[in-house]
């Protein structure tokens, strides 16, 4: 009996290694391989047909810090980063409570038209956004009829005006998709807990603060490391809205490391490589740190 | 029920798409077999029955040659020129599978690829790209190209300038296909609005420029000048016009150039005098400052002629002319412009070197059937001189500009090449804008400077 009982286990967990096996070996190859031979590259230089060891080893690591246009484009990402995320999760917070409210008619369809942007994909509404803040495009005409604007303006030939352009597209493409987890989160937090604080006399402000923020932390937390994680590789925006420009005043790291890799034709694999791998480092250790401040949950 | 047939649709798609990218990986057959939609076959009638074709093995001793080009209004009907010229003068039995590519940065990259990885299989025996990339692919990859140094062809019936491109250690790797010298092409109507004609902007000066340029945007609000901002090939242009190149002994050459730093001055006052528009990137350049109408003038490699004459309403009111210089006197240069290369793996590079030779060599009837389809403009001066050559253009009111242009590159000064022309580039770009938005002269161009001896390890 039990003998026989150990082999069902033993079949269970054959069967499920079995189950494992393809993804896993998938990944392996596919993800983790890759991962290996970048971390291999990062330490060699020269043409991508004939490369060597770098001298010293850590060459390109230490390059990328003498490296003015790439210390530029970790100033522009942290600048998107420190600006856009913060903006960004409020406003879905507010929305997602606004949502959330049981009288709110027509629901269904507000919520569709907020998460609506995020079904957009990344190129499209880059060049979307770029058409519409052209300098002959729909913003500059709306801005000179209402009288706002004498003649048009040159937003993304500008470096100021282009990077809140960026920041702009973000917001507008992010927020809808954060929101959706926000109003999750709200919708798992017990009615009875708000009338309890309705009894004891809190109003909407103190139960926001007191009741809604503290038990949507998780998902705060959550929201917050993947847009800090998301906006640390920006790429998409950078490369379509403004292609870095003018004059490199909004490339981001990302946009960098693939220019040095495939975008200008120079085919510099082995210092593209490392900064890939300093991003990697700056997403771990920021994310390390929001999980440390934030979740207070153990 | 409906979940089963879900599923099952589901693992059918899965099991569908993991073949299909497996397929894409597996053997040599990537590019060229499944490119198919856009093989041009400008050789025999079974264009159909070669598709599965793979383009590393087709050749082998036949009488086929595969390439890769990019436009199919430009340099493909050139090749298609070349290939019924060869085949009804020299080989009947000749046949040349165009691969037709959606842009040049493809070529590029797939010549990146094989270089980075070592194997060549999968390019075809012939590259059309465009000549600043060269240097640097014979730089990176050196067993990337075979040179065509004992190709039958006068190479004295060349541009010389246009060759030193592709002249690399002395030795010849391309083919040169179109030209790209420089015009300055005007709308006289509005010229002479302004009480000019185009002979007063033939040998004029920078400074004199802008004063027309000024009166010009004054009295019709058409700038005389564009160019794309992000990728700006003006200061190249008009350096070359100067005799000098932005590189010196393989150094970057910029501050202490005195030429570019006069030049750099004078794109400033352009831009500040309204002569000069600069565009935020190359759609913007094309579709908003040419096809827009925002113009009086264009200057660029004479490849930019196809988008002057989308604008069908201004026929008859342009004519071209040799650029500005900063003392005055014409200036010439050349922008852009590809060339062919035989790859190494070619499996028939005799037939190859023949081909090129006997047709981009110097073959009027190439060179007309790729000026009359294609609007591809020599480099080869003998074949310029052809009838189809001299006809008036009607665009540009009934002027033989083809001609010209052909006698223009003549003039081209040949400058230093570098391998980092396009990273020099984009950094001088950005200190033009950074010297716009009010940074100092020097202090702009000591940072471009420093940039591009940072890139080139120096």
């Amino acid at each position: 009996m039990k003998n026989k009982k150990r082999t069902v286990t033993a079949k269970q967990h054959a069967a499920g290694w079995i189950y494992l096996a393809p993804a896993t070996l998938l990944i392996a190859v596919m993800s983790f391989w890759p991962i290996i031979q970048a971390i291999i590259t990062s330490f060699k230089t020269g043409s991508s047909a004939n490369m060597q060891w770098a001298e010293p080893i850590i060459y390109n690591y230490k390059r990328m810090f003498q490296d003015q246009l790439f210390l530029r484009s970790v100033g522009n990402t942290f600048l998107y980063l420190l600006v856009e995320v913060p903006i960004m999760l409020v406003l879905a917070m507010l929305l997602a409570q606004i949502l959330n409210n049981k009288d709110l008619k027509f629901k269904g369809f507000f919520r569709t038209c907020v998460f609506l942007p995020c079904a957009t994909s990344l190129v499209s509404y880059s060049l979307i956004f770029k058409s519409l803040f052209a300098t002959q495009g729909l913003m500059n005409s709306i801005l000179i009829k209402l009288g706002i604007l004498e003649t048009n303006y040159n937003f993304l030939g500008n470096a100021a005006s282009a990077k809140a352009i960026i920041i702009i597209a973000l917001i507008w493409r992010w927020t809808g998709y954060n929101m959706v987890f926000f109003l999750a989160g709200l919708q798992n937090i017990e009615y009875s807990v708000y009338e309890a604080a309705k009894i004891d006399g809190a109003n909407s402000w103190q139960t926001f603060w007191r009741i809604t923020v503290p038990l949507l932390k998780p998902t705060i937390v959550m929201t917050a490391i993947m847009s800090i994680n998301g906006t640390l590789q920006l790429f998409d925006e950078s490369v379509n809205l403004t292609n870095g420009g003018p004059a490199n005043s909004t490339i981001t790291m990302s946009h960098y490391v693939y220019n040095n890799s495939f975008g200008t034709g120079v085919a510099n694999f082995g210092y593209a490589s490392a900064m890939a791998f300093f991003i990697f480092i700056l997403v771990a250790v920021l994310s390390a740190i929001n999980m440390k401040v934030g979740d207070k949950r153990d | 029920m409906k979940k089963k047939v879900l599923s099952l649709m589901l693992a059918t798609a899965m099991v569908a798409s993991m073949t299909a990218g497996c397929g894409g990986n597996n053997g040599g057959t990537t590019d060229a077999g499944t490119t198919d939609a856009g093989t041009t076959d400008a050789g025999t009638t079974d264009a159909g029955t070669e598709t599965g074709s793979d383009a590393g093995e087709s050749t082998g001793g036949s009488n086929k040659l595969t390439v890769y080009a990019w436009d199919a209004n430009f340099n493909i009907p050139a090749l298609q020129a070349a290939a019924d010229d060869y085949k009804a003068n020299v080989d009947p039995d000749f046949e040349l599978e165009i691969i037709e590519q959606s842009q040049s940065s493809d070529i590029e990259d797939a010549i990146t690829l094989a270089g980075s990885a070592g194997d060549y299989s999968n390019l075809p025996d012939i590259v059309l790209f465009q000549d600043h990339w060269i240097q640097r692919y014979v730089a990176d990859y050196p067993d990337a190209f075979v040179d065509v140094d004992d190709a039958e062809v006068d190479w004295s019936d060349f541009s010389q300038e246009k060759l030193s491109y592709s002249t690399i250690n002395g030795k010849h790797y391309g083919f040169p296909v179109d030209n790209g010298t420089v015009i300055f092409a005007y709308r006289v109507d509005l010229l002479e609005q302004a009480g000019y004609t185009i002979d007063d902007m033939t040998g004029i000066s920078w400074a004199d420029f802008i004063e027309v340029g000024e009166k010009v945007y004054n009295t019709t609000g058409k700038y005389l000048l564009s160019m794309d901002g992000d990728g700006n090939d003006l200061i190249y242009m008009m350096l070359q016009a100067e005799g000098e190149s932005q590189f010196k002994d393989g150094k970057p050459y910029i501050t202490e150039n005195e030429k570019l730093v006069e030049i750099m001055g004078v794109i400033n006052e352009m831009i500040s005098r309204n002569v000069l528009y600069l565009a935020n990137d190359w759609s913007d350049y094309v579709d908003q400052t040419i096809l827009g109408d925002m113009v009086a003038g264009v200057m660029n490699g004479n490849w930019i002629i196809p988008s002057i004459q989308q604008v069908t309403e201004n026929s008859g009111k342009w004519e071209i002319t040799s650029m500005p210089t900063l003392e005055g006197g014409e200036g010439y240069a050349s922008n852009g412009g590809s060339s062919l290369y035989i790859t190494s793996n070619c499996q028939n590079v005799d037939l190859a070197k023949k081909f090129l030779s006997y047709t981009f060599g110097g073959s009027s009837v190439t060179y007309d059937g790729a000026l009359k389809n294609g609007g591809v403009i020599t480099t080869c001066i003998s074949a310029g001189e052809s009838d189809v050559y001299n006809e008036g253009v009607e665009y540009f009111n009934n002027t033989p500009i083809y001609a010209q242009i052909v006698e223009m590159g003549s003039h081209v000064p040949v400058v230093e090449q570098s391998d980092y022309h396009y990273t020099c580039r984009t950094q001088i770009a950005a200190a033009v804008i950074n010297i716009k938005d009010g940074m100092d002269v020097m202090e702009a161009l000591q940072a471009a400077e420093d940039q591009l001896n940072f890139e080139m390890g120096n």
